[in-house]
């Protein structure tokens, strides 16, 4: 997980369809599967709840801008990130 | 030249190693293409009895495809056909992967071209012709003549660009100086080889504010930011001659030469900047504008280095400018906005001597919508238009005046007495019309049954008025869109493709993200939104997109109003004290004259 992160270049966006009650249950559990997977610079970026569900799409910044970036680094963008 | 043997495992599909059977024989080749809804046992006992040098065989359906595909192997291997042919395999089931997991000697998956297979077939290295997918740039101005089609609106606003040209002489500003020193006394190349002007950084400093005369002179940094590390330098030197040879330049446009697509970027950082603009132009923009943060607008002067911040728009040095540039292919257009604060003039000075194809000014919105003082916008502003001039920029004239709340004929009127100053000035003024759900709009219902009819009016009517490019913006769709992405990649899309129906010049387009305000704009965002506008394109070709007459009855009512407002403005007799009079967008409806660089207009 730690390689393949620092090959993204920004952000990982990870959407779905949460059953569950309200919207707000639907970011907070986006939001702990985040932060489960040990994301801190978590978002959420849309969420809206109809009927079974809330459909949800949450964000971890790997890389903000003027950060040290993993995919800058000597030897990435050369392929041995892989 | 081979004999290639190719066969569909599906019952019915069989359509893809139809086309690559075709391409083959136009390549020289010998096809056999059996039917669909064999056995595998036939298929090899085919192969064998032909003795063939390559089988392609194909798989669409999706259940069981890896039994399949390894007892076909399993077989093959079994007839010796290993030892004699060579193997491939393709279709929407197949990912490369999978196949040669299954130990086939190719797979192609979905988006495979011929010459792909026929590189397999021959037993060549595959190289994408990128030469032949190479974008030219060309001249957004070209084929336009400027010419009034409206005497009435001509004769008015001809009026008023006098009445300010003859205001704005014997005037000046630290702005205009700087800009001067830096057109006069600044050598880029110098500069590129690190050679220090110590004259002009001492001059430069004593005509700047606080902050850049105190990192001119102790070496101070604006807060926000920090220098980029020469480690991080190296390491993008290295990245760029890795992956920049690998980024082919593709264009989302279809069938049609125009529009351009363009895509703004300022993530803070340059670098991740030089990023996001590699992943664009591979995935088709046709040109890059460069966002400065807002503070910038406001500071009297420019730092320099290599400088990168946490916020919203790039910070605009000259050494973050040309790095930048180096980073952005030959055929991808690059713009910098220099319209609306106290660096105006001296903007277009730097983007001239580093390289850019394009600039934005806007005076009336700069002193309308983005805080300047009107008296300096204006002085700054002429300045900027005869640079752009100068330097042979071609600059749209943006009116984002209008997303504050101004109606659309007083935001046009203000465009096109920019547009007539630089063509008293031997500029090319490109129009620039938002595409936009604006505050007038929702507020009268215009858009109560679609986007497209008040759109259509304002392009229109621009055409009756001036014969002069025309580039939708900025971006096209403004308030259409949600954090939702595919909401938002489809709603560029369709104002896309009205762009494209309506033979407009250029657009510049959002990123999904555009209504996300918790972070940075993604690379992934950007992506989303060209994929879109490029699958608009292919929609609708050169098929138009249908305007309800209603169109045509607002262009109407807009060139009416541009004039009406324009004969106010040149009856007032008095430039400035129109816009202070909401001739142009009064404050009721949302326009606020600025005081950045209240009284610091000197002359006269």
């Amino acid at each position: 997980m730690q390689e393949a992160a620092r090959q993204i270049m920004d952000a990982l966006d990870v959407e779905t369809f949460f059953v569950c009650s309200c919207e707000a249950e639907g970011r907070n559990l986006m939001t702990g599967l985040l932060k489960s997977w040990g994301f801190r610079d978590v978002d959420i970026v849309y969420a809206r709840h109809e009927g079974p569900g809330t459909r949800v799409r949450g964000r971890a910044y790997i890389h903000r801008p003027s950060d040290a970036y993993g995919w800058l680094q000597s030897g990435v963008a050369q392929g041995e990130g892989k | 030249m081979k004999k290639v043997l190719l066969a569909p495992l599906d019952p019915v599909h069989d359509i893809g190693l139809k086309m690559m059977a075709r391409g083959l024989e136009a390549a020289g080749h010998t096809t056999i293409l059996l039917p669909p809804d064999l056995l595998l046992e036939e298929i090899i006992s085919r192969a064998v009895e032909d003795k063939v040098d390559t089988i392609l065989v194909s798989r669409t359906l999706g259940y069981g495809v890896a039994e399949l595909l390894a007892r076909f192997i399993d077989m093959a291997d079994a007839a010796g056909l290993r030892q004699t042919a060579r193997i491939g395999i393709g279709g929407m089931a197949i990912r490369p992967e999978l196949a040669a997991e299954l130990g086939f000697d190719a797979g192609f998956g979905p988006g495979t071209s011929v010459a792909e297979v026929i590189c397999f077939v021959e037993e060549r290295e595959y190289a994408p012709n990128r030469e032949a997918s190479l974008k030219q740039k060309f001249d957004i101005c070209q084929g336009y003549d400027y010419r009034y089609r409206h005497a009435g609106i001509e004769r008015q606003v001809k009026r008023v660009t006098g009445m300010i040209r003859e205001w704005v002489t014997g005037r000046t500003s630290p702005g205009i100086m700087r800009a001067e020193l830096r057109h006069a006394g600044w050598d880029a190349a110098k500069w590129r080889e690190g050679s220090v002007d110590e004259y002009f950084t001492r001059q430069y400093a004593a005509l700047c504010g606080e902050i850049p005369r105190n990192f001119y002179g102790q070496g101070e940094l604006h807060p926000k930011t920090r220098r980029v590390t020469p480690g991080e330098v190296r390491d993008l030197e290295a990245y760029l001659a890795t992956v920049r040879p690998q980024t082919p330049v593709r264009s989302v446009r279809h069938t049609g030469k125009r529009p351009l697509v363009f895509n703004q970027y300022g993530t803070g950082c340059p670098f991740m900047d030089i990023g996001h603009i590699l992943a664009s132009e591979a995935w088709g923009v046709d040109g890059v504008v460069h966002f400065d943060p807002s503070w910038g607008a406001r500071t009297e002067g420019f730092l320099d280095g290599f400088l990168t911040h946490q916020e919203d728009g790039t910070v605009l040095t000259p050494a973050n400018l040309d790095r930048i540039r180096a980073g952005i292919h030959a055929a991808t257009l690059w713009q910098v906005r220099a319209h609306r604060g106290l660096n105006t003039p001296e903007t277009v000075v730097l983007a001239g001597k580093l390289g850019a194809d394009l600039t934005k000014i806007n005076f009336c919105y700069g002193m309308l919508g983005a805080g300047t003082d009107p008296e300096r916008m204006v002085v700054d502003g002429c300045a900027a238009v005869g640079y752009a001039a100068a330097y042979n920029l071609p600059f749209d004239i943006v009116t984002n005046e209008e997303l504050c709340g101004v109606p659309a004929h007083k935001a046009f009127a203000g465009m096109l007495i920019v547009a007539d100053l630089a063509l008293e000035l031997g500029a090319k003024p490109i129009l620039q019309p938002l595409f936009a759900y604006s505050p007038e709009v929702m507020i009268n219902g215009w858009m109560a049954d679609n986007y497209i009819d008040f759109n259509v009016a304002k392009v229109q009517a621009l055409r009756q008025i001036l014969n002069a490019p025309l580039w939708p913006g900025a971006p096209i769709g403004f308030l259409t869109h949600t954090e939702d992405r595919v909401q938002s990649a489809i709603t560029t899309a369709l104002h896309a493709s009205l762009a494209a129906s309506l033979q407009v010049d250029a657009i510049s387009i959002a990123s999904a993200d555009e209504a996300y305000s918790g972070g940075p704009i993604t690379a992934a965002a950007r992506i989303d939104t060209l994929q879109a506008v490029q699958e608009g394109f292919r929609f609708f070709g050169t098929a138009g997109i249908e305007p309800t007459a209603q169109a045509g009855v607002w262009a109407q009512q807009l060139v009416e109003g541009i004039e009406q407002v324009l004969t106010a403005v040149a009856e007032r007799g008095d430039f400035i004290q129109a816009v202070y009079d909401g001739l142009l967008g009064s404050t009721q409806e949302g326009a606020y004259p600025g005081r950045i660089g209240r009284g610091t207009v000197i002359g006269c």
